[in-house]
């Protein structure tokens, strides 16, 4: 590497901070906003209906009333997958603050990606398959 | 004679725990991260144990009978903490990164265990209120 030189031309710095943009983090951080601002929204609601309320959240027949709404579907299917997003990339913004050798760190990025494709089919399963009628 | 540096006991977690300085902000940012492994590890519990309603409506019912015991309505009710201060604080970092919060995060700081404090208060009323008011 050329270490006299000083300065490098507007035209360098524009490629070296593209480049550097492509691997920079900045779309997972936006993402991690956005996610979390709808999550405050979708968690908080879901909350109120499903775990405060001594009732709603542990019937079978409410729940089944609930999953017959293509809306409510959706909308937890969205939750499922976005809630899984969000707390699994923020378990890797803190794996990523420790130092570690990059095969170690390749393996819990793996662990962390299967597990949450893994989770979010069960959670997907669930409301897919579910059958109401089933005793 | 060889020169043995001074260590002080436990330096390496010293080195871990004083690493985050103990400012109001950065114990926001601990616990931020703290009640973020707890709420991932609650959700891979929570699909997994949710995933009975595709077992019929007698699997359910028998897994919402333990569900609905005092411990877990207690640890339901604590876990609506980790929730709360997890979305006020998440809507605090968003408002320093993305407004003017930077200038006033210590009053957001306020605001998040009082409004925090004020809706898991509240909601102990709601998750109990079968076994307080009851006839």
């Amino acid at each position: 590497m050329d270490t006299t030189k000083q300065f490098e031309t507007r035209s360098e710095r524009v490629v070296r901070s593209y480049s550097r943009s492509r691997r920079s983090g900045a779309p997972a951080w936006w993402l991690q906003r956005i996610t979390g601002l709808a999550l405050v929204i979708l968690t908080v609601g879901h909350y109120i209906l499903m775990h405060y309320n001594p009732v709603s959240g542990h019937d079978y027949g409410e729940t089944a009333s609930r999953l017959s709404s293509p809306w409510f579907k959706g909308i937890y299917l969205g939750f499922i997958t976005i809630g899984m997003y969000h707390g699994l990339q923020g378990i890797w913004n803190i794996v990523r603050d420790y130092k570690m050798k990059p095969l170690v760190g390749m393996s819990i990025f793996g662990v962390i990606l299967v597990a949450g494709i893994i989770f979010v089919a069960v959670g997907w399963n669930t409301i897919l398959t579910f059958d109401p009628l089933k005793p | 004679m060889s020169y043995t540096p001074y260590r002080e006991p436990f330096s390496a977690w010293n080195k871990l725990i004083l690493a985050y300085r103990r400012h109001s902000g950065s114990w926001a940012y601990i616990l931020h991260r703290l009640t973020g492994i707890g709420l991932v590890a609650y959700l891979f519990i929570h699909i997994w144990a949710l995933s009975s309603l595709t077992h019929g409506r007698a699997a359910f019912a028998e897994e919402m009978k333990t569900f609905t015991t005092p411990p877990f309505k207690v640890g339901e009710w604590l876990l609506g903490a980790l929730v709360m201060f997890h979305a006020f604080n998440g809507i605090r970092i968003a408002v320093v990164d993305l407004a003017n919060g930077a200038k006033y995060h210590k009053k957001l700081l306020g605001a998040v265990w009082v409004t925090g404090v004020a809706v898991v208060v509240l909601m102990f009323f709601l998750i109990f209120s079968t076994d307080l008011f009851a006839k």
